[in-house]
């Protein structure tokens, strides 16, 4: 009867691994393009995804406008709108503060930027933490919705092993992969897309092309933003929340984005998936405390053996 | 078509660019050529807005340049390949190319130019899907001229196309810039550091040193020069 079990907590790991992994794939894809794609270092994007829960929360529940949906099609509603809210901020936060530390402006300089963005993304995180500690409290939150407390079983696939599927995380991945795969279209195939990624290339020679660099980088910056809020509002339906949970979200995408090599929309993704992936099936033989140890043993394996990342491609000739 | 009068270009605190004057008159073929450090680099970008000038005027067609966001002027016409290469390492071949004909007029012209530059450089139709980073540089400069064409520019400015190359390839890369501006009709602006190939293809020569025009004239002029014969052209 033991195997049994064993089998059941596998095949449920492994089920939640691959949801939690797909959303952890599409909040890594917002940082992917601000620090894979433009190389901009941005500490800030935690807080970023904090404030797509948090904004989600604010449009479904309560007096919300999207109260009307229900709490079946409500919080997956305001989890996508909560993307276009963060992206417009991202935008003005490009406009005013980060254009400054990045670009054109510092293209030749010694550290392209990267010490002014360190310091500024760094503040605005402080920012936003302690800002959201005032507006919205410090006492947990979550967007309730009864999918998080309902799931599809599979099964008994052997014996009484039986694959539990929740529901909310089967329709936040679902929603995940289909943001993440339009977005992948959008940038490897659009116009707009190819002149964010000549603009991310070379700065320069993108702007004798006729490339308006810092507009398509406050674009890019706020659709960065945006993925990871949207990823946030996801998480939002079966995570409880406060001011400071981008902290433990901050390192988690960073390991993604280096995991599936930087530069690639692709690799952000599956970094996250591998990220999420090993966090869950951890906890089968770790305790919980050790769920984010177990994921830096693995990025270390992996970043050892292949410095690159798992789709990062040299572009350089040898 | 192009007129640069009095410009002066402070980069870094140093005095770059003294007095200079240019003309370029559209059809023509233009060289500027000069030792290292002459200014001539500083010149391109300042025309393409990347440098700010200090004092002076830049015209195209009659329009103020200095008033413009740099990146207007690849709408109105002029495309600048730049001093080593500058390609988009980490797009592909024809990603490259189609970014050059980000402007309008490069747009409508797509289906034309592309075959043209297919036929000026077979090998980047071979190498269409490749990353442009993983070019050699003679390729990664055809690519870079290619996309310069591909914006259907009245004025190509070439920043030292040949640097870099084995000899035999710059030879190829000067005899397609000739053919473009012979078959195209492509208005030339060409900085140069092999003094003797440039002058020859050109209509109109200047020579830059430290920062000031100390010569100009057409080609047959220069090369009845002292100076130029001596320090450019290894001639006595």
């Amino acid at each position: 009867m033991d195997l049994e079990v064993l089998i059941e907590n596998v095949l449920n790991a492994l089920a939640a691994g691959i949801t939690i992994g797909c959303i952890y794939g599409l909040m890594c894809i917002g940082l992917g393009l601000i620090f894979g794609i433009m190389k901009i270092v941005n500490f800030a994007q935690g807080e970023l995804l904090m404030l797509g829960m948090f904004s989600s929360l604010y449009l479904v529940t309560g007096g919300g406008i999207l109260a009307f949906m229900g709490p079946y099609i409500g919080p997956f509603v305001g989890a996508l709108l909560a993307g276009p809210i963060v992206f417009a901020g991202g935008c003005l936060l490009h406009k005013f503060l980060i254009a400054r530390v990045s670009g054109l402006r510092t293209a030749g300089s010694l550290d392209e930027g990267h010490f002014g963005q360190l310091i500024v993304t760094l503040g605005i995180s402080l920012i936003l933490q302690n800002g959201g500690l005032i507006l919205f409290g410090s006492s947990p939150m979550t967007v309730r919705t009864p999918l998080a407390s309902s799931a599809i079983e599979v099964g008994p696939i052997y014996g009484d092993a039986t694959v539990f599927l929740n529901k909310a995380r089967m329709i936040s991945c679902a929603i995940a992969i289909i943001v993440a795969v339009s977005l992948y279209l959008v940038l490897e195939y659009t116009r707009m897309g190819k002149a964010l990624r000549a603009a991310a290339d070379n700065p320069t020679a993108a702007t004798y092309m006729g490339i308006d660099t810092d507009k398509v980088y406050r674009l890019a910056f706020g659709l960065g933003c945006g993925i990871t809020a949207i990823a946030g509002g996801l998480m939002a339906t079966y995570l409880s929340f406060g001011p400071f949970v981008g902290l433990d979200y901050v390192i988690i995408m960073y390991s993604g984005v280096v995991l599936g090599g930087m530069g690639s929309i692709l690799g952000a993704f599956w970094g996250g998936l591998t990220v999420g992936f090993v966090q869950q099936c951890s906890a089968l033989i770790l305790p919980p405390q050790l769920q984010n140890a177990a994921i830096f043993v693995v990025f270390l394996l992996i970043v050892l053996l292949r410095p690159q990342g798992l789709f990062g491609r040299s572009a350089e000739r040898a | 078509m192009l007129e640069v009068t009095n410009l002066s270009v402070s980069y870094g605190g140093l005095r770059a660019l003294t007095d200079v004057t240019l003309s370029v008159k559209e059809g023509q073929f233009v060289t500027v050529v000069g030792p290292n450090g002459a200014g001539k680099t500083t010149l391109f970008k300042t025309i393409s807005g990347i440098v700010p000038a200090a004092s002076g005027q830049i015209t195209f067609m009659g329009e103020n340049l200095f008033g413009l966001h740099p990146a207007r002027r690849a709408h109105l016409g002029i495309a600048h390949v730049p001093e080593g290469r500058q390609v988009f390492k980490t797009l592909t071949v024809l990603e490259n190319l189609e970014m050059g004909a980000y402007p309008q007029a490069g747009q409508r012209a797509w289906h034309h130019t592309l075959d043209r530059i297919h036929t000026l450089f077979p090998i980047l139709a071979e190498r269409a899907t490749q990353l442009a980073g993983t070019l050699s540089g003679g390729e990664q400069q055809m690519v870079a001229i290619g996309r310069g064409l591909a914006c259907a520019p009245r004025l190509l400015m070439l920043d030292e196309p040949s640097m870099g190359l084995a000899p035999a390839v710059a030879d190829t890369i000067f005899e397609r810039v000739s053919q473009i501006h012979k078959e195209d009709g492509v208005t030339i602006l060409l900085v140069e550091q092999r003094v003797a190939e440039a002058l020859e293809l050109s209509d109109h020569g200047y020579v830059l040193e430290t920062g000031r025009m100390v010569l100009d004239g057409p080609y047959e002029t220069l090369l009845q020069d002292d100076r130029v014969r001596k320090s450019y052209l290894g001639l006595s």
